[in-house]
């Protein structure tokens, strides 16, 4: 005879201001098989899971239906405390009254209250066919799969390498360092960029414990948490690195030109290149894309220079496979293109520039030697309009969101400009300032006093030239007048984007992302360097947009989490997965197909008891099955239980209302 | 000083969105308008000070502006604004607005802005085409300022610009019987 | 043979006479036969949508009705303003036929309205529907060395949802129609701002203003005369000129072409018809670059942008 207990939660007054939270203890109490039922401000605080706890013990309760929010919030809380007591922890039902129920009919607060009370039933009516299951162990590969070398792949990197675990990061570029490498000084304290930098990829390069793959990508990724097996591509290089001493002749005489990615296109890099003289591995690589010799045969000119002999034009791509527990995904970020703003005559003229290149442009290692020069005539500009807001918080042309950065790093360019040229003046269109972070807004002050930056408060409606001056036209919001500033340079604050192999990227992984390309967190408060899938973890710009300092935050904050992961020799999981009941399956593979995460496949089972003949029959992986359900619902035979969802407990369900 | 006091509710906010079919509330004042609207310096408020006024509920202000009779309809800003908000529409819904409650800014200019398309529809009322000259010579008439642009008079006239006469239509009858409907139709929507 | 509805509009008959000859010269030599919507009245412009709304809708609306009587499934337009009133109604009409069948049954009682005739500006007529490439075959005699400075003002490609055509901050289909005819449109930043529109009679200053910002980006542009698609344009940049080279103290001297009017020029039309007698600013000295060979400016320092496409060999 079954023995429930119903606990229903206020949420404080997230559920009782719309549902009447006694009438619904009433209801249930009135329940044959409920023999006890109450209410708690907070049922998921200490007193409140004390409630429960000594409930189970004097009420010898069979089975628990917490009434509160959402299970993907609490249903461990509450579960530990069934534990506690001595209960097994998948006795537990919760009846999301929340999530379903008082925030959805805020205006009904009867029909509110009806619903909490079905939900309340039909959770009664499941706990009953609850079974007692238990935890799955699986065994835990102890090595992790870091994918993109900017910094947040390079901390992520570094903090799991220093507690002794094997690590390989891959990079797609051929070298490490990402988008960092690029920047001059960092804002608020005007640090250099490759000053902190660059020592960090000499650690990576140097660490016992990592396994750097430049110029590669995952291409495939198969298994599970603790369990995964990753198949990276290595881009053939055309250069032995075994043998390359990296001293720079091939490049020196290459006589290919294309422009320089790392200085934003600026300048020119050799089709034999190493990105940049920092570089870590620092080792050229050939583009194929462009090399003579690569795409017409002709040429030759690096092979003959190298004096080891490094150059290997047979070189091919090659796959290699890396047996892994958890993955860190720090793709990073793009700059969003400006090209839909016509009215600004992005594209039309030369002296409009995004602030990536303005970057390169004062980095004292760029291409103009760290002056910033009009693209149109080489001149050094002595006003500079800096515009906010560039395709961000813009739904018509761009993108909802704020980028976040954009207000910090553009008070930076201020300053660089000011130290950069000492006669210059930047004016800057903005809608908000938004500096909140540590020594931020006193950055933005030291912008505006230091430097004299105009502050002008507007979305810049049109830009157009007039001699061989951009005219920037705007409101000034504070006087509420339409100014024009006679610019020299204009520099565009563009819209922070994830990179464009993302969603690619997610589906291999098999985690999701969002309408921006950005990849989604398991939760956006409590969980957010977790994805959906287990073992999967962001860090950086990958996620949203971030901040260097944030950045490194989050990075080191995976490596936590993989850290602690692979704390024991195996990892716990969910007992909420598929079996298959042999004798009914009659093998035609229906949920091989529909399973999304390839837990299915199939053995051979002898046609009767001791028979000779063979069939086939579906075999589920457990250690795969995340328990969606989709084999349960396509198996003719009915061959297929999902635990904690029988056919029992959801028929229970039904019946209840 | 403007004293804000809500009264339960935005019913000009209201007003204004449904007859415009925009929403101001997604207005977030970034002055986008402002510097694309050609004539925004001629206006008492520009296209983003109506907005707020729209939301501040400042009804009167908002109907007396003679921003609304500035707006050429030339549709640069609803190009631009980050909001995608139809700002003309607004504009025509609250121009809308104050004709039909009978407000009319206190300014000349508005006077003859309104005056000028009054004329103007009378014009295609009686012609059911546009009648050029008359038109002008009416509306210097009407205003009062006879000698407007009659410095452009012998050059426009002797070029044959401004033709002397108008081609009428043959059904003006169903144009006329078309205006009956129109505000017989706009008395029932009120 | 092409057949095409026309709705002339008001001012074809009066101050625009030149457009609407010209219209027909070009539409004569790209051998489309435009059939003119019997008793068409005025689209209302911008007063009937200032001061009424179902006036507004209904105007253009009866004209909309009579084309659908006739059996061609495009109308084109060459005013801009009647352009844009009549594609508006369309859209709004389209978009809600619960409105249309209310304005139509209660305000214009001329039949049906199904929505069946496609609209376009003359200008959408000659990119699209008669191409750049058969233009470019009529041409007999190319107005090379002639720079003009194309403005399209605002209602032939604002707004984007109901014009549905090229973009509204710096369209290129004029320019590209001057240039099929042998002409070299310059670089002009102005061409989608707004002229001051009906305001020529009711505010003027407003119009001196405004279309004088025009005039002095156009010339800024290096450009010898500006080539217009829109009556209301013309005449406000054309016979208000004087007035605003008077109000800035400054000197222009800037014809105001119509599109068709250079078209027929190229297609071998002789010079008399095209009725210049009517521009208050003379176009001779124009025209008179007329052959000229026009010197590029030699190229500017290379900058990032231009050297981005293919790589290149030493």
């Amino acid at each position: 005879m079954a023995r429930v207990g119903v606990f229903v939660c206020f949420c404080g007054a997230n559920i009782a201001d719309f549902v009447d939270v006694p009438t619904v203890v009433e209801e249930a109490k009135k329940i044959r098989d409920v023999k006890f039922a109450i209410d708690y401000k907070y049922m998921c605080s200490d007193p409140g899971q004390q409630m429960i706890r000594d409930a189970i013990v004097q009420h010898r309760l069979t089975s628990i239906v917490v009434a509160a929010c959402s299970p993907r919030m609490h249903e461990k809380t509450f579960r530990k405390a069934l534990s506690d007591a001595g209960m097994n922890p998948y006795l537990l039902e919760c009846a999301n009254i929340r999530e379903h129920s008082s925030w959805v009919h805020q205006k009904d607060k009867k029909g509110a209250t009806d619903k909490a009370g079905d939900l309340v039933r039909m959770a009664v009516a499941k706990s009953i066919a609850n079974e007692q299951l238990h935890e799955i162990s699986v065994p835990v590969t102890k090595r992790a799969l870091v994918i993109g070398g900017g910094i947040a792949g390079i901390q992520a990197a570094l903090d799991i390498a220093d507690a002794r675990i094997p690590v390989t990061l891959v990079e797609r570029s051929p070298s490490i360092g990402g988008r960092m490498s690029q920047l001059d000084e960092t804002f608020p304290t005007l640090d250099c960029s490759q000053c902190i930098l660059t020592p960090k990829m000499v650690d990576v390069a140097s660490h016992p414990y990592i396994e750097l793959i430049p110029y590669s990508e995952v291409i495939e990724l198969d298994g599970y948490v603790g369990n995964y097996k990753a198949k990276i591509r290595k881009k053939a290089s055309y250069v032995n690195f075994k043998t390359c001493t990296g001293c720079g002749a091939c490049s020196q005489k290459c006589p290919v030109k294309v422009p320089n990615e790392y200085n934003m296109g600026i300048d020119k890099r050799k089709a034999i290149y190493t990105p940049f003289p920092q570089a870590v591995p620092n080792k050229p690589v050939i583009d194929a894309e462009h090399c003579t010799y690569l795409l017409k045969g002709k040429c030759g000119i690096c092979a003959k220079v190298c004096e080891k002999g490094s150059i290997d034009y047979k070189m091919v791509d090659e796959v290699i496979e890396r047996e892994i527990g958890a993955v860190v995904v720090a793709t990073g970020y793009d700059l969003w293109d400006a090209t839909p703003y016509e009215e600004y005559g992005v594209g039309r003229y030369k002296d409009i520039i995004n602030s990536l290149e303005f970057e390169r442009m004062v980095s004292a290692n760029g291409p103009t030697g760290g002056v910033p020069v009009r693209p149109s005539d080489g001149k050094v500009p002595k006003t500079v309009v800096f515009i906010k807001c560039v395709g961000s918080r813009d739904k018509a042309k761009g993108i909802e969101f704020c980028s976040k950065i954009c207000c910090m790093y553009t008070a930076k360019h201020a300053i660089l400009l000011h130290h950069k040229v000492h006669d210059s003046r930047a004016y800057i269109f903005y809608m908000d300032i938004r500096a909140a972070g540590k020594g931020y807004e006193e950055f933005v002050n030291r912008a505006q006093v230091e430097t004299g930056a105009v502050y002008l408060r507007g979305r810049v409606s049109k830009i157009y030239q007039k001699g061989d001056k951009l005219m920037v036209r705007g409101e000034d919001g504070q006087l509420g007048q339409e100014v024009e500033v006679e610019a020299d340079l204009v520099v565009l604050a563009t819209a922070v984007i994830p990179d464009k192999g993302n969603p690619a990227l997610a589906r291999l992984l098999g985690i999701s992302y969002d309408k921006y390309g950005y990849l989604s967190e398991a939760h956006p408060k409590l969980r957010p360097v977790e994805t959906a899938k287990a073992g999967i973890f962001l860090a950086g710009c990958t996620q949203a947009p971030k901040d260097i300092p944030e950045t490194v935050a989050q990075a080191s904050a995976c490596a936590a989490k993989v850290c602690g992961l692979f704390a024991g020799d195996t990892i716990k999981k969910d007992p909420m997965v598929s079996t298959v009941s042999k004798e009914f399956c009659s093998g035609c593979q229906n949920c091989v197909k529909v399973c999304p995460y390839q837990a299915i496949v199939t053995e051979d089972i002898p046609l009767g008891h001791g028979a000779k003949e063979m069939r086939t029959v579906a075999k589920i992986n457990e250690g795969v099955c995340q328990g969606c359900g989709s084999c349960v619902a396509i198996c003719r035979s009915m061959a297929i239980n999902l635990a904690g969802f029988t056919d029992p407990q959801i028929i229970n369900e039904i019946v209840a209302i | 000083m403007i004293t804000l006091s809500y009264k339960g509710k935005n019913a000009f906010l209201e007003a204004v969105n449904k007859k415009s079919g925009a929403d101001v509330l997604e207005c977030y004042q970034c002055g986008k308008c402002v510097s694309t609207c050609p004539v925004s310096n001629f206006m008492d408020f520009p296209p983003r000070e109506i907005m707020q006024m729209i939301k501040l509920e400042l009804k009167e202000e908002t109907l007396m502006a003679n921003s609304t009779w500035f707006c050429l309809t030339c549709s640069a800003c609803s190009g631009r604004c980050p909001r995608e908000i139809n700002i003309p529409a607004v504009m025509e819904a609250v121009r809308h607005l104050a004709i039909e409650e009978n407000f009319t800014p206190d300014s000349k200019q508005v006077k003859n802005i309104r005056k000028f398309h009054e004329i103007f529809l009378d014009m295609i009322k009686r012609y059911g085409r546009n009648y050029e000259l008359r038109m002008m010579a009416e509306f210097n008439i009407r205003t009062r300022n006879l000698f407007k642009d009659m410095h452009l008079a012998p050059t426009a006239l002797l070029k044959g610009k401004i033709p002397l006469g108008v081609k009428p239509l043959k059904s003006k009858k169903a144009i006329k019987k078309m205006y009956e409907m129109a505000e017989k139709l706009e008395k029932q929507n009120k | 043979m092409k057949e095409v509805s026309y709705f002339p509009g008001c001012s074809a008959h009066g101050t625009s006479e030149e457009f609407d000859e010209t219209v027909k010269m070009v539409m004569k030599t790209m051998d489309v036969e435009m059939e003119e919507i019997p008793d068409w009245n005025c689209c209302g412009a911008t007063s009937a949508h200032t001061l009424s709304e179902s006036l507004s809708y209904a105007l253009p609306l009866r004209n909309l009705v009579l084309a659908e009587k006739l059996s061609n499934d495009t109308m084109t337009i060459p005013c801009a303003s009647c352009y844009q009133r009549m594609k508006a109604t369309k859209v709004h009409m389209d978009e809600n036929p619960e409105l249309a069948a209310r304005i139509n049954t209660a305000v214009v009682g001329e039949g049906n309205y199904e929505g069946k005739v496609a609209i376009k500006s003359m200008l959408q007529y000659c990119y699209e529907d008669m191409g750049l490439e058969a233009i470019k075959a009529k041409v007999t005699n190319p107005i090379s060395g002639m720079k003009l400075a194309c403005y399209y003002g605002c209602l032939l490609t604002r707004p984007k949802a109901i014009t549905q055509f090229d973009s509204p901050e710096y369209p290129m289909s004029m320019d590209r129609i001057v240039e099929a005819l042998g002409a070299k449109a310059t670089p002009f930043d102005f061409k989608t701002e707004c002229c001051g529109a009906s305001f020529s009679i009711s505010d003027t200053d407003i119009v001196l203003q405004l279309s004088g910002k025009i005039l002095e980006m156009a010339k800024e542009s290096g450009a010898h005369a500006i080539v217009v698609a829109c009556p209301l344009c013309q005449s406000n940049l054309d016979m208000r000129q004087h007035d605003i080279e008077k109000k800035y103290h400054v000197k222009y001297d800037l014809p105001v072409f119509y599109l068709t009017q250079l078209m027929a020029i190229a297609f071998g039309f002789p010079k008399a018809k095209m009725m210049f007698a009517k521009h208050i600013i003379p176009v001779d000295s124009a025209l008179a670059h007329i052959g000229e060979v026009i010197e590029e400016p030699k190229k500017p320092v290379k900058g990032k942008k231009a050297v981005q496409a293919e790589s290149e060999v030493e």
